[in-house]
């Protein structure tokens, strides 16, 4: 169409033009608000890849009974699609947190999982359900990621420019599993993370931990995994454990003090939400429907 | 960069063939080449959904989103919304209950209310909060466009 | 409990004329117009401040292509201006006060240019030290804001010194000897951020000259004011400067005064082209002279062994910023609010307007009384329990009432303060048992109503459709809307008859604007004597046509009859006809406005005639929250609004403005405040991190107007009503928060981090005790 801008009509198409030095463009949300705000100029070159649907834009359960979610899927069908739901729902609570219905609308789960913000609200999700990224190229093969081999530093990642996020996967959980996402909200919407935290478990039959995980927002660089919940394993989901696991996460957060929050703050309240996202994770894991997201359907954020 | 692209866009069932910098956004284009101001600029980085639009039938911030990713698609700005004479019964709701003071959020909101109704034809009050959340107002305290909403998706059928 | 408030049923009866635009898009606002030949304009600010401005070169800025004209402080006349204290120009000249001052502006072919041209200005500075704390502004060894102070020109009764931009007190008998008397004496502080009022539109100026005459098109709520600010500045004679207003796209005071019309004015005529300037969400915050001003409070007050108030003494502090704008009133106002509705036989409280380098503060919604209500409620929570009282209790014993004196001396006819105090009381059911970490505050307000001089024309044309002209705003309260329905009643016609000319200096007479809860008071006045003019006039051409009495007929319905006869009639549509013939059907009103009621006993050091109030408005905001304790994160879920703004003419109109105003002071309680590093930046000038209240945040609101017969106010014993639901709702949360913490939060907005800290040192200063009696 132009040196500036191209339509891209198949992955290949797309993938050819990053190799020739464009950029990615997408809902264009955090490209185009950060152009506005002069943060960066528009890349020279960009590919539009938000027509791609057919390659990109779905999700699949996978006989192993993993999930892959193409980068193209947005934040409104990943809080509303059944599958995510009910086998990732920290993943559907985040993004029904994500800006306004527009936002979420504009928005995918590729441009989110590369902007690679440590505020964003599906990545510690993500980061909980053990995703990985798929990178594809025109000039070599294809890469499989882990997010901490993927995510360095805000806004940096260890893909080639050449590289096209083409979509997540989700591994397959254990039966008796459930995982929420919270967020510190000042308002009921249209916040950004100030803190917040995932949580991933799965119970024994006898409802005792088996594997747990913490993920946390917005206070490191990178979206934070909580280190020492191995160690959390047999036991029951009670105040020793969240309390527990509450001070696992202030003492490992990294915060930075700044306009939203004092780093002594977030460092409680990303305990709090810690808390808060593992007692939603087991109570979903044991069965118990509890609404997406967890901020507007338990404590503060509950719907009047 | 910002090289003069040409392309087709539709708004209001109307096609434009447009020339435009690479870098514009859509509130620009409505505004400025197609020539519609009903699509407000009230902030810069999609807080107060003032320049709601929807792009094939979708919300979108079109101060945020580049022009040229319409091309070829559907555009439906608050100019596109009554038929002839005859308000779109959420325009009329608005009016009937008091919901607009100002009018400035007014075309953002109507257009989110538009969008949220396509999906959720009958919403609760909870979704009618959360659908337009991303519609800031200043003037009513949003309990009169909450009145004027539900009674536009109570009186469709 | 009652449900959320719904839409009244009068609501039909008023829907706006200006609607069917407004929700079409096609309704125009300032930043919509377009003008063969129009530039762009841009300003370059300071960005730092204070500075001495040591150079500027616009050159560079000059010689870009597509740049029609630079313009700086040597291309408009020397002059200071600002009402009470001028003390601001239109470009800085020796020195920048704050981050938003303006030194040049720029008009270009496009946005971009002009833009980009503003930025190759070079300028070069002396830094200086900020003053950006009001506690030690006034220190002698503190650097000034204005050194050259001395040599403003400033109004009679302004009392000021170095950065006191001025001062106000209020004097009734001894408090000193009160407070020594006293059962009970308690000692509180607080401290209110600034605010903004955050319009959701943008300000925007357009301007073309035609010969030696300039029409400049405003997003401002006092087209008037800004005329004489274009025409001291550029020095026109008034009728060579017109100002109209399209469509204003909210106010709240943020656009009241004058503020870019001159500027935009000036690059239209140096270009020779139509200009227009649209500001950025992010100018919009940081440059113009009306943020809400941040507060600094210290307040005493002693108690009889019954809980009577005795004595109040206070201090008030109040950040001016770099400029006065309009605040030269708000020492007054913030003194009158330091006291509050309630009976204190003794008072000394010293309110002082204090320069700084931050963005100017200026009128927005009911200036000062918000911070000031909340400070003084969440005080008056303290005495109660002090006293051993509930709060409720506390201030129903407290208060004024009806043919009661207030505190300075003002007796009050018929008011409807207690009345207010049950109504919000009972519409959040307070005194029922609530949910753990709920609780319900309560607070009341007041607010003046404020009167001036206003005009309006009337016509009746020979098909019996009228026309009114009124120098009213219409800001989005509806307000305007309203006039219609009071010309309707007296000339007996419907409504959607009449047709209004508004927000145009050059077409109707003067009205004070968007401004202080104004216009239904003063230009209903106006109106409705222009209307009875012509209501006159009809009767008098019916009493000939039925040959009686001109007094007998009654004008109704469309129907000019004989009273008692409805059959002894004529069409009111076939008495314009006739007058078209002959002499014609003009009105047009101004009326003297009611005067301010006597203030006895009282002391007043720099007084803005502000001790006594016409139409006093009276509030109660019952709040029920919840709090969040692990995060103190508060969630507003009840409100009880309780108004005694006088007789309601628009119900659905006057409910707006309470939803509206209650929204606003949740934001301002828990979400809005002005952030400011130590140079004096804002640090969230946008809407990202100052944070409007959502939909999702709206609880259910219960509203009540209690109408007292009120003799001394606008028409049908109308009040003001657009700003006083803004006072109460701050404080009633906060001590709703005091309840559920056991101390208030003492700093404002009531943040979720500083409401955990509360928490944190309540809970502190308990284990502390206890450990002390431990040992």
């Amino acid at each position: 169409m132009s040196a500036s801008f191209l339509q891209a009509a198949s992955v290949d198409e797309a993938l050819a033009a990053l190799d020739a030095g464009a950029r990615p463009i997408a809902g264009g949300t955090d490209l185009v608000v950060g152009a506005r705000q002069g943060k960066a100029p528009l890349p020279a070159a960009l590919v539009a890849i938000d027509r791609l649907d057919d390659e990109l834009g779905s999700i699949s359960d996978n006989p192993d009974g993993s999930l892959t979610i193409g980068s193209l899927v947005n934040h409104l069908r990943l809080m509303s699609e059944p599958l995510v739901v009910e086998r990732a729902t920290a993943l559907a609570d985040g993004a029904a947190l994500i800006g306004s219905p527009a936002t979420r609308n504009v928005g995918t789960i590729g441009g989110n999982v590369m902007n690679a913000s440590p505020a964003m609200d599906t990545g510690a999700a993500l980061a909980v359900l053990g995703a990985t990224v798929h990178l594809r190229s025109a000039s070599g093969p294809d890469r499989i990621l882990e997010l901490d081999e993927l995510w360095t530093g805000p806004g940096t990642t260890t893909a080639r420019p050449d590289e096209l996020c083409v979509g997540l996967s989700l591994p397959a959980r254990p039966p008796r599993s459930g995982s929420a996402y919270l967020r510190l909200e000042y308002r009921r919407a249209m916040e950004i993370a100030v803190v917040g935290a995932a949580a991933s478990i799965s119970l024994s039959a006898d409802n005792l931990v088996e594997t747990v995980s913490i993920a946390l927002t917005a206070v490191a660089p990178t979206i934070l995994a909580v280190e020492g919940t191995a160690a959390l394993a047999g036991r029951a989901v009670d105040t020793n454990l969240l309390d527990q696991v509450a001070a696992l996460a202030s003492e490992q957060a990294r915060p930075i003090a700044d306009l939203r929050a004092s780093e002594r703050y977030r460092r409680h309240t990303v305990g709090v939400m810690a808390r808060r996202a593992l007692e939603a994770a087991a109570e979903r894991a044991q069965g118990i429907k509890l609404g997406v997201p967890v901020n507007r359907n338990k404590g503060i954020g509950v719907s009047l | 960069m910002n090289e003069k692209l040409s392309y087709q866009v539709t708004v209001n069932g109307v096609a434009f063939d447009v020339d435009a910098d690479r870098d514009a956004n859509l509130l620009s284009l409505l505004r400025d080449q197609v020539g519609l101001t009903g699509t407000k600029q009230g902030c810069d980085d999609c807080e107060c959904g003032a320049c709601m639009v929807l792009v094939d039938g979708r919300p979108v911030n079109s101060c945020s989103y580049l022009a040229v990713q319409t091309g070829g698609r559907d555009v439906t700005t608050i100019e596109g919304l009554a038929e002839d004479d005859e308000l779109h019964p959420i325009q009329q709701a608005m009016l009937d209950h008091a919901g607009v003071q100002c009018g400035f959020c007014t075309p953002g909101m109507i257009m989110s209310a538009h969008a949220l109704l396509e999906t959720t034809p009958k919403p609760s009050i909870e979704e009618i909060r959360i659908g337009l959340s991303g519609n800031l107002c200043r003037c009513t305290g949003y309990q009169s466009i909450l009145n004027a909403i539900g009674s536009a998706a109570n009186a469709a059928d | 409990m009652s449900l959320t408030d719904s839409t009244p049923a009068a609501a039909q009866r008023f829907v706006r004329a200006d609607g069917p635009e407004k929700v079409t898009g096609s309704g125009r606002y300032a930043a919509d117009l377009e003008l063969p030949g129009m530039l762009h304009a841009a300003f370059r600010y300071a960005d730092m401040a204070p500075a001495r401005l040591a150079g500027i070169d616009t050159s560079k800025a000059a010689a870009m292509p597509g740049v029609l004209a630079v313009m700086t402080a040597a291309d408009v006349p020397d002059l200071r201006y600002s009402p009470g204290i001028a003390d601001r120009k239109l470009f800085a000249t020796d020195m920048v006060r704050f981050e938003g001052e303006i030194l040049a502006a720029v008009a270009a072919t496009t946005p971009a240019i002009a833009a980009a041209a503003a930025a190759a200005i070079e300028v070069s500075y002396e830094s200086l030290p900020a003053v950006t704390d009001i506690e030690t502004a006034l220190d002698p060894a503190a650097p000034l804001v204005h050194p050259e102070w001395a040599d403003y020109q400033v109004d009679e009764g302004i009392v000021r010194e170095g950065n006191l931009a001025c001062f106000s007190s209020i004097e009734r008998g001894d408090a000193e000897a009160a407070m020594h008397e006293a059962h009970t004496v308690v000692t509180s502080r607080y401290v209110a951020d600034g605010c903004h009022a955050v319009p959701i539109e943008p300000r925007a100026v357009a301007a073309q000259w035609e010969g030696n005459k300039v029409t400049i098109w405003s997003s401002t709520q006092v087209p008037f004011d800004a005329r004489a600010g274009v025409c001291e500045t550029l020095q026109m004679p008034t009728n060579r400067v017109r100002i109209i207003v399209p469509h204003l796209g909210g106010g709240f005071g943020g656009k009241c005064g004058f503020h870019y019309e001159a500027h935009v004015a000036a690059l239209a005529r140096a270009a020779r082209r139509p200009v227009k300037l649209v500001f950025s969400r992010a100018e919009e915050f940081l440059a113009p002279d009306r943020r809400r001003e941040g507060m600094v409070f210290e307040l005493t007050s002693a108690l009889d062994a019954d809980g009577r108030l005795q004595a109040r003494t206070g201090t008030v502090l109040i950040d001016c910023g770099a400029y006065v704008a309009d605040a030269a009133f708000f020492p007054q106002l913030a003194a009158m609010h330091a006291v509050g509705p309630y009976q204190v036989p003794n008072i000394k409280i010293d309110a002082s307007l204090i320069y700084t380098n931050h963005q100017p503060s200026g009128s927005v919604r009911a200036p000062t009384a918000p911070q000031a209500c909340w400070a003084v409620e969440s005080h008056t929570d303290e005495l109660a329990a002090a006293a051993g009282l509930d709060p409720v209790e506390f201030r129903r014993l407290n208060a004024v009432d009806s043919r009661t004196v207030g505190p300075t001396g003002q007796t009050y006819e018929e008011i409807g303060l207690q009345e207010c105090i049950d109504a919000a009381t009972n519409a959040v059911s307070y005194g029922d048992e609530l949910a753990e970490d709920e609780a319900i505050g309560v607070a009341i307000g007041w607010w003046p109503t404020f009167v001036s001089p206003a005009g309006a024309f009337l016509k009746m044309d020979e098909d019996g459709s009228v026309q009114i002209l009124t120098g009213a705003q219409e800001c989005g309260t509806g307000a305007v809307m309203t006039l219609r329905q009071l010309a309707a009643d007296e000339l007996g016609i419907d409504p959607e008859r009449i047709e209004m000319i508004y927000q145009d200096t050059a077409a109707a007479p003067f009205g004070p604007g968007a401004t202080g809860s104004q216009t239904l008071v003063n230009n209903g006045r106006a109106v409705i004597a222009g209307a009875k003019q012509i209501a006159d006039q009809l009767r008098e051409l019916a009493a000939d046509q039925l040959e009686a009495a001109a007094d007998d007929i009654v004008l109704i319905d469309g129907i000019a009859h004989v009273a008692g006869s409805p059959t002894a009639a004529v069409a009111i549509d076939d008495l314009a006809a006739t007058a078209a013939g002959g002499e014609l059907l003009l009105g047009h009103g101004s009326d003297p406005f009611p005067e301010p009621p006597e203030a006895v006993g009282t002391t007043c050091v720099g007084d803005q005639g502000l001790t006594a109030w016409v139409g006093p408005q009276f509030s109660c905001h019952a709040v029920r929250i919840r709090l969040d304790r692990d995060t103190g994160v508060v969630r507003v879920l009840d409100v009880g609004a309780a108004h005694d703004s006088g007789t309601i003419i628009n119900p659905a109109g006057a409910l707006g403005q309470v939803h509206g105003a209650v929204m606003m002071g949740i934001g301002q309680a828990l979400t809005e405040g002005t952030v400011y590093d130590e140079h004096g930046h804002q640090r969230n000038a946008d809407l990202l991190e100052y944070k409007l209240q959502t939909i999702a945040d709206v609880p259910h609101i219960h509203t009540s107007f209690i109408e007292p017969p009120t003799n001394n106010a606008g028409p049908r014993g109308a009040k003001g009503l657009a700003e006083a639901p803004n006072v109460a709702t701050a404080a009633a949360i906060s001590n709703g928060l005091a309840k559920l913490i056991g101390t208030p939060v003492r700093m404002l907005p009531m943040t979720a981090e500083r409401v955990w800290d509360t928490i944190g040192s309540a809970h502190d200063q308990v284990a502390a005790a206890t450990e002390g009696h431990g040992k």
